[in-house]
């Protein structure tokens, strides 16, 4: 079985963000890139169900400018064993990233997808869904877990108040959440193996998807800053002050 | 030093406000000491002074009582510079702690002792500058803290130590004169520099009361790699393999036995599959496309010799984040060992030979402790820390520690070394100082304290008697 596994290039999550000048949207020049942590966690799954002799290979792609080679790279020192580059311009919406995906499943017989559940970017939440939905293929999203047996996926979900196993054929899309697993450390021999493994460059138009997009951003805004705190001279103006100012009791 | 008038509390009292002179037991135990537990704290009374001119009426008052003054800063000290154990008047800078001005052309910001050095380097992140002097207990440790005992820590390779950082200081000296050192001059040949005397001086010369610190460009995307090693000695080949390649801007190594401790007791991962006996962490910036390059060739070049075994390259700031805490946890985490703190340095050329000799000694002297080696070992500074069994008593195991020191020390001497590389003198390297220096120096010491502080009333029995 071939694993597909989708990895974005976003800002260091660590990086304190400002927003241009001009609202456009947020200054990346010299930012700090890195893998997208959810993302981070699917290539770590895939590479653990690779290791117990559950699949054959894993295959990583990552959609956008040539500079998504690092992140690529950094996937394959993890374990995965090629990678596929969909050359385009950054900002490609989550439905074209969902046809280029599934027009890659459909190319390379791919057996399962596994994704992050959102990229700290955007904090779109859509790819996963989109793409079941285009493939017709059962979805596990918010994974906690995930356990291959006879043929199917038993996946345990992150929901409201709780946890839900569902347990899906295959092919099937995952999406990870946090506490999936930790993803282990690139070793400094498998960075240096990762640089011969193959890498293909190919265009959304080869995959027969446009990219065009219908959605504008209007105007990128910081949230507004927080007001400085107050010291409370007893119990009782902490009490007055949660009822009549904040309004939580 | 006459036991404290109880005039004086009073006189304080009337100073500053009965609130801000404390003598209830939980603030005398908590205040009287700093990170060590070697002494035990017995104060008289604690102040919190919130201006100069409350600093020089303390002064005043102490010179007028002949009471001992002890400075405090964020009591994160390793040496006993901050313990108040014989009955003195602890001066904590806890309120004087504001950003006072800063100016982006000079690059310089103006602030009062008690900010706490975090606050300092957060401050300069804001004004996207950098403040490089950092250590695992930046979040506690206070700016005049870190003046008086010119801190190091883990950028010292490439930023220095705070002693490069400090362009203006007042000081409020052991007689109650103020003094204005230098005030922000990059240049000024004008005789004796006394801003560099208080540098260091671990409170025995005076209080300082304001600082002016500059700051500079902060370090381009730093990496961080972490390599296992085979041996100690290997640590100064890997050094030299990476110095040569990149800008480093730290170079620290750790032991297996030190990284054990903090896996356990914080529940991070291991950095490597191999375990080696020794780890290397080192940061860079990452300066160019061909940085990374160079990063591996170093790498590889170190594994086709021999010295380093397996390692790993951070791949975001949160890993890089969680390598570094790899080494900087290690105090933190084995403090509950009451360990014996050794804090020795060599220049850089002599570690290797320095190591092996000093491993020989505790290897044979200590054959039942557990000893946990780390440090900045690209300054030729090295933390030898030794724990204390649980079923030994504390007074024991201090003992039997200080009589191995002595051989220790005795080495650090042959090899022109220090005994206190960054943690300073205070009370628990006091016995030990006549290995780093010679009578004549310690003689100009006490003559230099005797024209600041004539009375005899900032911390004595620091340093030396
Ligand atoms: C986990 C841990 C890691 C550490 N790592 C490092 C390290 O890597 N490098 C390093 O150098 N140190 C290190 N230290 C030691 C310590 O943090 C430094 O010595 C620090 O500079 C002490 O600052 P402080 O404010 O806590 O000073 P304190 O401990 O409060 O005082 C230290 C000395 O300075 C005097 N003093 C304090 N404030 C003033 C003032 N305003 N005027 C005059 N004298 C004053 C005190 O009397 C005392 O002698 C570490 C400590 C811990 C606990």
């Amino acid at each position: 079985m071939k694993i597909l596994v989708a990895v974005k290039r976003v800002v260091d999550a660590n990086v304190k963000i400002r927003v241009k000048a001009d609202n456009s949207g947020v200054e990346l020049t010299n930012a700090k890139m890195a893998i997208n942590p959810f993302c981070e966690i699917a290539v770590e799954e895939a590479i653990r169900i690779k290791e117990k002799g559950q699949a054959d290979e894993v295959i990583v792609v990552s959609i956008g400018d040539k500079a998504c080679q690092e992140q690529i790279r950094t996937s394959l020192a993890l374990g995965a064993d090629r990678g596929i580059h969909v050359e385009a311009e950054d900002g490609v919406q989550p439905l074209a990233v969902a046809k280029i995906l599934k027009a890659l499943i459909d190319k390379e017989g791919i057996g399962l997808v596994l994704l992050g559940k959102q990229s700290i970017d955007s904090d779109n939440n859509q790819v996963a869904q989109m793409l079941a939905a285009l493939g017709n293929m059962p979805q596990g999203t918010f994974a906690c877990a995930v356990e291959l047996t006879d043929g199917k996926v038993k996946v345990t979900r992150e929901i409201d108040g709780g946890e839900q196993t569902v347990l899906l054929s295959l092919p099937a899309v995952i999406s990870s959440d946090l506490r999936l697993n930790e993803p282990r450390y690139a070793s400094l021999p498998n960075i240096m193996k990762a640089k011969k493994k193959p890498i293909d460059t190919v265009t959304p138009a080869d995959l027969g998807v446009n990219t065009a997009s219908g959605l504008k951003i209007i105007a990128v805004e910081p949230p507004p800053a927080r007001s400085a705190g107050v010291k409370v001279a007893d119990v009782d103006e902490l009490i007055s002050k949660l009822k009549t100012e904040a309004k939580v009791i | 030093m006459n036991p404290v008038h109880a005039d004086i509390l009073e006189r304080l009292s009337e100073l500053l406000g009965a609130d801000r002179v404390k003598t209830d037991p939980d603030s005398l135990a908590n205040y009287g000491k700093d990170w060590t537990r070697a002494n035990d704290p017995r104060p008289t009374a604690i102040v919190f002074p919130g201006s100069i001119d409350e600093v020089q009426a303390i002064v005043r008052l102490a010179n007028e009582y002949a009471c001992a003054l002890v400075p405090s800063g964020g009591r994160t000290g390793l040496s006993g510079g901050a313990v108040a154990c014989q009955g003195e008047i602890v001066v904590s800078f806890e309120r004087m702690n504001k950003i006072l001005d800063f100016d982006p052309v000079d690059r310089q910001v103006i602030c009062q002792p008690g900010v706490v050095t975090e606050v300092l380097q957060n401050f300069a992140e804001e004004q996207q500058l950098f403040y490089p002097v950092d250590f695992a207990s930046s979040g506690s440790s206070q700016i005049g803290g870190n003046v008086a005992t010119n801190a190091g820590g883990i950028k010292v390779i490439r930023y220095g130590l705070t002693r490069d950082w400090v362009v203006g200081m007042k000081v409020v000296t052991g007689s109650g004169e103020l003094l204005d050192l230098n005030h922000g001059l990059i240049k000024n040949a004008t005789g004796y520099d006394l801003r560099h005397l208080f540098i260091g001086s671990e409170g025995t010369l005076g209080l300082i009361v304001e600082l002016t610190l500059k700051l500079t460009t902060p370090p381009k995307d730093p990496m961080v790699l972490v390599l296992a090693v085979d041996a100690m000695e290997s640590a100064m080949d890997v050094l030299r393999s990476f110095q040569s390649r990149l800008p480093l801007t730290a170079f620290e190594f750790f032991s297996e036995k030190a990284l054990r401790h903090v896996l356990a007791e914080k529940g991070l991962q291991r950095p490597c599959e191999t375990v080696g006996e020794f780890y290397a962490l080192i940061e860079f910036e990452n300066v160019s496309e061909h940085t990374l390059d160079q990063a591996m060739e170093a790498f590889e070049y170190c594994m086709e010799q021999g010295w380093a075994l397996d390692g790993t390259l951070s791949q975001s700031s949160a890993q890089a984040r969680d390598l570094w805490r790899l080494r900087e946890d290690i105090s933190e985490t084995i403090a509950r060992f009451t360990p014996y703190k050794n804090d020795i340095s060599v220049r850089v050329s002599r570690v290797p030979a320095f190591l092996r000799e000093v491993d020989a000694i505790v290897s044979s002297r200590y054959p039942d402790f557990e000893i946990i080696w780390f440090g900045h070992i690209g300054d030729g500074n090295v933390h030898l820390n030794i724990l204390k069994p649980d079923a030994l008593d504390k007074a024991v195991f201090f003992k039997q520690c200080a009589e191995v020191s002595v051989e220790i020390f005795e080495c650090v001497e042959r090899f022109g070394g220090s005994v206190s590389a960054e943690h300073g003198v205070g009370l628990l390297k006091k016995p030990f100082l006549h290995y780093s220096r010679s009578a004549g120096e310690i003689a100009c010491m006490k003559a230099l304290k005797q024209v600041f502080d004539p009375r005899g009333v900032m911390n004595p029995g620091k340093i030396f008697d």
